[in-house]
């Protein structure tokens, strides 16, 4: 907060009242670049920066630059060299300059570094871009909906959700068995908003329990000096539960709050890593179900659709499964309708007066994928294109960015939105159904590649093999083996001629793998070449070759059974090695050197374990387990017993192992 | 004990079938110091006995006390390290292990092996021999990385460990390591050898072993002495005293891939492709050897088909098996997680066995 009192500090220098010696400090010193305000504002500045690492630094820039540049309307300054936004800055500040002036530029700098925190700040006497100060807001923060009505959420659900709490807030509150209500929804359809807005509309107050920020490395180092405990999130989240059930409410010092008309909104479940810690939050959600006295929405927010082997998709489920089974009510949002959207989306052009053709709405609608809070921040961002002044920046710092882009359609490629992903099984079907259009559509050009009778088929009723597979996140391996485990399924009954030129072409697909499996893993663009060319063989294999697909009808898709085959082969291989020496193991101790030394697996495959199984019975080294061997003498008996035993127990390790090795392959 | 191991010749002097050999290898190591040796041949020809018995020879009774270890290595592969666990048979003076089963790391396993053998050089009280001995099985079967850097390693370590490596096929042993050894050829033993060898268990075993059962025994046999030996203990078993017409009983693999072969003999459609392959996963899953597999269905196919097609059913068979050698052999195989060959092998052969199987034109008939 120093910042905002060296703000004040100026505030009085610009009201005349008082010139602080801080300030004169600082711009005597300014050239040296050495003052301590000065510092601190490099580091504002720096912080600033990092707010949003993960967007991309060129949204980031985007984002920053109109309300830069607004504040910056003197236009005696170079705008063009804004764009390399700190040096600029700097210049300006050093320059010599009037008192006012200068204090005008470092508002502008104020503005320029923490719009938001700066805008209680400025005096409207001075600001001269006021009038544009709302675009500084983010319009997924500006445009949330501000009554029920105003919810894009799907009417029923909201009405469902309201309905619980009217009933929950009356005065028979006791007769509920639960007061927790689980929403569950993918990112971004409103789940938050829409409890915000019934409680507001229900007239309650609503206590929040927002996961807090993780704690980062300095300032745990800062905290143990300090003489403070770190508390895991997960025990900051117990203790709340605790303080809820002890007390009935987050902060009972509010005075005057009667306890029917809170509402409690778990925004974020902390996130738990390994089975104990989940435990205890499962734990402490059964409590918080059972005890809880005020009504109380939990908010889960669902992994996407792709079928991630992720172990967060796991604890949704599981989650989701735990409040359920302890009696809470479920409620789950559905991606908002492309029509809600673009009602929405039309609604804030016409308020911010940006004029957007209903195809470029609908582009974006249509990008978000079911996201409202996604389509509103792109419709920003695709609104910033059209700046000017920001083009001018644009065309400046990013010189490869191409020109066209800015004005109007051009724009409006894949720039922005989530990206569409399917799962893996959609995939699969896809290749596997091979649907086509049922007649010839396609024009032929003049110059068309034509080709023969037998090479053409009709046009795909789908996108490109290749993208497809990304869209699924399919890793060759995988694809390829759930291929060739399904496809015969696929395959009418009499064409083996197709099913040989698929296999032909998974065989291609397989040994384009197969060397992958090898050294090449090292170097990551052959690795990536190599997966997507075999993906893309295996997958247009599947698709070209089979010329009659068989007309759709359900099939269950199976999991590869190669995968069984390829662990249970290892185990059994562990076992006949295992077999052998432990014959050995047994003559050893009786003093007698058998004169065999280990062979290879294939030999005791194809010739020892036939022949022992034949010997079975009379032997001590039956082949198979489960027949019980006829031991001649008793030493012979106990030695089998040990055998056996200490088999089990390696079979099992080499199990979990195989597992192991099978997780890591996805 | 089985009789396969029970006879297994101990000493040079006891061997039947390679005499000359093992009087020639005798010579060797009693009069002069021992170089590398490499020995090749088919199955079942003798090439693990001449080895142990030539151990006895140069080491004495001591060879012969082994133990079985599961050793884990813990090798330091530049960015990461790598865990190994392989079994090996050791006595004091030599340590024999299969390299191959270490699947795609058998480089690393050559390596690290031999330096620490060279490190822990025995020490010779009685001004013995100084060196140790480290048998390699199935050398055919590393990769071409692992025998490049087992040539290097030989040559650096010469002085303190010899070499016996053991292989089916010397072709595909590099150039380089051939050279380095003296190479011993294990030719399988004639019939007529086997059925002398029948004949010295029969005696030992006081058994009436009638000479026309012998001959089949060994005629049955294809060569290998090891499966005679089985097959004519299993066949004691299953009816004594013998009969010249007596049943050899096959190996219960071959009768399943006489089984496929039935099979896709009788109906080529999809569905019967799917139950085909369903019956060469269990194959698999016994540790039968996809190339082992290959070659006899293709044994199994040929008696059946008729003579125009015989040549292209020849040719998808040389050129699925030419393949997988070829990612064996060609790509090296080093550093993938999971040393499971058998299971590799399994992946890339298994489509083409299917393409051999249904190969249109075959089928056709």
């Amino acid at each position: 907060m120093q910042i905002s009192l060296s703000f004040e500090k100026f505030d009085e220098v610009l009201n005349g009242s008082k010139v602080s010696n801080v300030i004169w400090n600082q711009e005597n010193d300014s050239a040296l670049g050495s003052s301590s305000t000065q510092q601190l504002w490099t580091d504002k500045y720096k912080l600033c920066s990092l707010e949003e690492p993960d967007v991309q630094k060129k949204n980031v820039e985007h984002f920053l630059t109109p309300s830069r540049f607004e504040g910056l309307v003197n236009p005696k300054r170079d705008l063009a060299l804004g764009s390399s936004s700190r040096q600029q800055l700097w210049t300006n500040k050093n320059k010599p300059c009037s008192l006012e002036e200068h204090a005008i530029q470092k508002e502008n700098v104020g503005r320029f570094l923490t719009p938001s925190r700066f805008e209680g700040l400025v005096n409207p006497d001075h600001d001269s871009a006021s009038a544009s100060s709302s675009t500084q807001q983010l319009w997924a923060e500006k445009y949330k909906p501000r009554s029920l009505e105003e919810l894009a959420v799907q009417r029923k659900k909201v009405e469902e959700v309201r309905a619980w709490f009217e009933e929950r807030l009356g005065d028979s509150k006791d007769k509920f068995s639960t007061n927790v209500l689980v929403i569950t929804g993918q990112a971004g359809v409103g789940k938050t908003a829409t409890v915000r807005q019934i409680a507001s509309h229900l007239g309650a107050r609503l206590y929040e329990w927002d996961t807090p920020t993780p704690t980062i490395w300095q300032e745990y180092m800062h905290n143990c000096k300090t003489g403070l405990e770190y508390t895991s999130k997960l025990d900051e989240f117990e203790n709340f539960v605790e303080r809820i059930r002890r007390y009935g409410s987050t902060s009972p010092s509010i005075p005057g709050e009667s306890k029917s008309s809170a509402i409690l909104l778990i925004d974020d479940l902390p996130v738990t890593n390994g089975r104990t810690a989940f435990e205890r939050l499962r734990q402490c959600l059964l409590l918080l179900v059972r005890s809880t006295h005020i009504p109380t929405a939990v908010v889960l927010t669902e992994c996407g659709k792709a079928d991630s082997v992720d172990s967060t998709a796991q604890s949704f489920e599981e989650l989701q499964s735990i409040l359920v089974d302890a009696g809470a009510r479920k409620v789950a949002l559905n991606p908002i309708t492309n029509g809600s959207i673009k009602r929405t989306l039309s609604k804030i052009c016409r308020q911010e007066q940006y004029s957007l053709s209903t195809e470029q709405i609908d582009l974006v609608a249509q990008a978000s994928g079911g996201d409202i809070r996604q389509a509103i921040t792109s419709l920003q961002f695709s609104s910033l294109k059209q700046d000017p002044m920001l083009n001018l920046s644009l065309s400046i710092s990013k010189p490869n960015f191409p020109e066209e882009k800015a004005d109007g359609h051009g724009g409006f490629s894949i720039q922005f939105g989530r990206d569409e992903t399917l799962s893996l099984f959609h995939a699969l079907g896809k290749f596997l159904h091979n649907k086509r259009e049922t007649d010839n559509l396609v024009k032929m050009d003049q110059d068309a590649f034509v080709v023969k009778d037998k090479f053409s088929r009709l046009p795909l009723k789908m996108d490109a093999p290749e993208k497809v597979l990304s869209q699924a996140h399919g890793q060759a391996r995988p694809v390829l083996d759930f291929l060739h485990e399904n496809f015969l399924d696929f395959i009418s009954e009499d064409a083996i001629d197709d099913a040989w030129a698929v296999a032909s072409y998974l065989s291609d697909a397989d040994l384009l793998l197969a060397s992958f499996r090898g050294r090449l893993v090292r170097y990551n663009e052959a690795d990536n070449v190599l997966q997507s060319a075999a993906a893309s063989v295996a997958a247009r294999g599947v698709l070209f070759g089979n010329s009659h697909p068989v007309p759709p009808r359900w099939h269950a898709i199976r999991k590869p059974k190669l995968w069984r085959v390829d662990q249970s082969s290892l185990q059994k291989k562990k076992e006949l090695l295992k077999k052998k020496f432990m014959a050995w193991d047994g003559s050893i101790s009786a003093d007698v050197y058998n004169g065999s030394s280990s062979s290879d697996v294939s030999v005791l495959a194809t010739e020892y374990a036939p022949a022992l199984k034949w010997l079975g019975n009379r032997t001590s080294v039956g082949l198979e387990a489960h027949e019980a061997p006829i031991p001649d003498n008793e030493t012979q008996d106990v030695d089998i017993f040990e055998g056996m035993s200490l088999d089990d127990h390696e079979s099992e390790i080499s199990n979990y192992e195989s597992e192991d090795d099978w997780m890591s392959e996805m | 004990m089985l009789w396969v191991d029970k006879y297994r010749p101990k000493t040079l002097d006891q061997v039947i079938v390679h005499q000359d050999i093992a009087q020639n290898l005798k010579k060797l190591v009693t009069e002069q110091d021992c170089p590398h040796l490499l020995f090749y041949g088919p199955p079942g020809s003798g090439k693990k006995t001449l080895i142990m018995a030539l151990l006895r020879q140069v080491f004495g009774p001591g060879a012969e006390k082994v133990k079985v270890e599961n050793k884990t290595w813990k090798i330091d592969a530049g960015s990461r390290n790598i865990d190994l666990e392989l079994t090996t048979l050791s006595s004091a003076n030599h340590v024999e292990l299969s390299p191959s089963d270490a699947g795609f790391q058998d480089r690393y396993v050559v390596q690290e092996v031999i330096k620490e053998m060279a490190k822990n050089r025995p020490i010779d009280t009685k001004g013995k021999r100084g060196f140790k001995v480290l048998v390699l099985n199935e050398v055919d079967k590393l990769s071409r990385e692992a025998q490049h850097s087992l040539r290097r390693t030989m040559e650096k370590y010469s002085a303190s460990c010899r070499l016996i490596l053991c292989c089916n096929s010397s072709s595909k042993v590099t150039e380089a390591i051939r050279s380095r050894c003296l190479n011993i050829r294990i030719n399988s033993p004639t019939e007529e050898q086997i059925v002398k060898v029948l004949e010295f268990i029969a005696k030992k075993e006081g058994l009436q072993l009638p000479s026309g059962f012998a001959t089949r025994l060994a005629e049955k046999s294809n060569r290998s002495l090891r499966r005679a030996i089985l097959s004519f203990e299993t066949c004691r078993v299953q009816q004594y005293p013998f009969k010249d017409n007596q049943a050899i009983p096959a190996m219960d693999w071959e009768e399943f891939v006489f089984e496929i072969a039935s099979d896709i003999m009788q109906e080529q459609s999809p569905k019967r492709l799917f139950q085909v392959r369903g019956k060469l996963y269990e194959l698999l899953l016994n540790c039968v050897p996809p190339v082992v597999v290959l070659k006899r269905l293709l044994y199994e196919l040929l008696k059946r088909l008729d003579a125009e097609i015989k040549h292209e059913v020849c040719h998808w068979a040389a050129y699925y098996v030419s393949i997988s050698f070829q990612i064996l052999f060609i790509v090296p195989l080093v550093d993938f997680p999971s040393p499971l060959e058998c299971s590799a092998q399994a992946a890339y052969i298994q489509p083409p066995l299917i393409r051999a199987n249904s190969d249109p034109v075959a089928l056709h008939s």
